[in-house]
């Protein structure tokens, strides 16, 4: 039932829901740092009274009753003048401007080489962190080819020996130092089962780590969001404590008494 | 909040309510501010009931805070406009006394 703009389910004209809809988003564009659930459930209110007032309404022209309606029901920054945070409400209202100055000249001499600090140290900890993640897959990534190409040359030593003889002559293939040593113990298709083991071992470690990587990824990920929502809230409490007003009555300026 | 006392009302059922009584002239969109700080005071209460004729509606009643505080402001308004009436009259009183002392003298 929402005066959104092209939905089939408007239960208004055309033209009307479009007025309504303009308006609602008029509404809605007052209402960004209102938390949207709290945004939701005022748009469903007023949605609610401007279709009752529709309804309500007398006439046979539709725009202008829909216009009637609006205009009774006020202009968006009246309507949500309560659901915004008290900085944007207080206008002509005293503020304290020389407080303000000074707060500016405080942040800026000390708050903002102090915050620059400590977001320096957390970009550098994130950084590391990464840096971490990227190691951790470019070593899973290396036992995985260093397991292919293994089995590879198992494969070659078991099935055919005279190219694998032909490859280390020419020095594309080169077991040197203890390995090389050991190996010489063995036929050469014990050589291939053994290139074939040393292989799958190398394998599975790979295979393994990318596995875990997801977790490490996921808990990463966990951790970067958490930091960057953590840093949002900072930024939004400080913004807010700069904003706050003192509470006072109900503010009835805007209803006027009529004579009798 | 008077209006709220001993009935619930939504947003735009309370808005008829006072223009209907003749009294007041407002926005319409201008009680949902006020009525949302009282929500959030705990003043009023509030729930979204599905109506047969359209939307649902966010009716409001007053809590029983909202009542103690409405009777303490109805005192505090009788006590207002006993003192203010009293003003009025003490000028009148006095007029009228100067005249008789005139009578009198003449």
């Amino acid at each position: 039932m929402r005066f959104e703009k092209g939905k089939a389910m408007n239960p208004y004209p055309e033209v009307v829901a479009k007025i309504a809809g303009d308006y609602m988003e008029r509404v809605k564009s007052q209402l960004r740092l209102v938390s949207t659930q709290e945004q939701g459930d005022f748009l469903r209110e007023i949605e609610s009274h401007l279709y009752e007032a529709y309804q309500q309404m007398p006439g046979e022209d539709d725009v202008a009753r829909i216009l009637a309606v609006l205009r009774n029901f006020g202009e968006p920054a009246e309507v949500v003048s309560d659901r915004l945070p008290g900085a944007l409400v207080r206008s002509g209202t005293k503020r304290n401007l020389p407080l303000y100055v000074a707060g500016g000249i405080l942040i800026a001499l000390f708050g903002l080489p102090l915050g620059s600090a400590g977001a320096g140290v957390l970009v550098g900890l994130l950084a590391a962190v990464a840096g971490l993640l990227v190691a951790y897959y470019a070593v899973a990534g290396s036992f995985l080819l260093v397991g292919a190409v293994t089995m590879l040359m198992g494969f070659l030593r078991i099935l055919l020996p005279q190219v694998f003889e032909r490859l280390v002559t020419l020095g594309y293939i080169q077991f040197n130092g203890p390995v090389g040593e050991f190996l010489d113990n063995f036929s050469p298709a014990y050589q291939g089962l053994l290139l074939i083991l040393f292989a799958s071992v190398f394998a599975a470690a790979g295979w393994g780590m990318l596995r875990m990587g997801n977790h490490l990824l996921r808990g990463l990920r966990f951790l970067f969001s958490l930091t960057f929502d953590w840093m949002r809230r900072l930024g939004q409490g400080a913004r807010r404590r700069l904003r706050r007003e003192p509470r006072d009555e109900p503010r009835l300026s805007r209803v006027s008494y009529v004579k009798q | 909040m008077g209006a709220l006392y001993d009935e619930r009302h939504y947003g735009y059922s309370l808005v008829r309510v006072l223009s209907e009584s003749g009294s007041i002239s407002l926005k319409e969109g201008t009680v949902y501010p006020i009525l949302a700080r009282l929500d959030r005071d705990g003043l009023v209460r509030s729930e979204w009931v599905e109506s047969d004729q359209g939307p649902p509606r966010k009716y409001y009643a007053l809590t029983s805070a909202g009542r103690q505080l409405f009777d303490a402001l109805s005192l505090e308004l009788d006590v207002l406009v006993s003192l203010v009436q009293q003003k009025w009259k003490a000028p009148e009183q006095s007029g009228n006394n100067r005249k008789r002392l005139a009578v009198r003298k003449g």
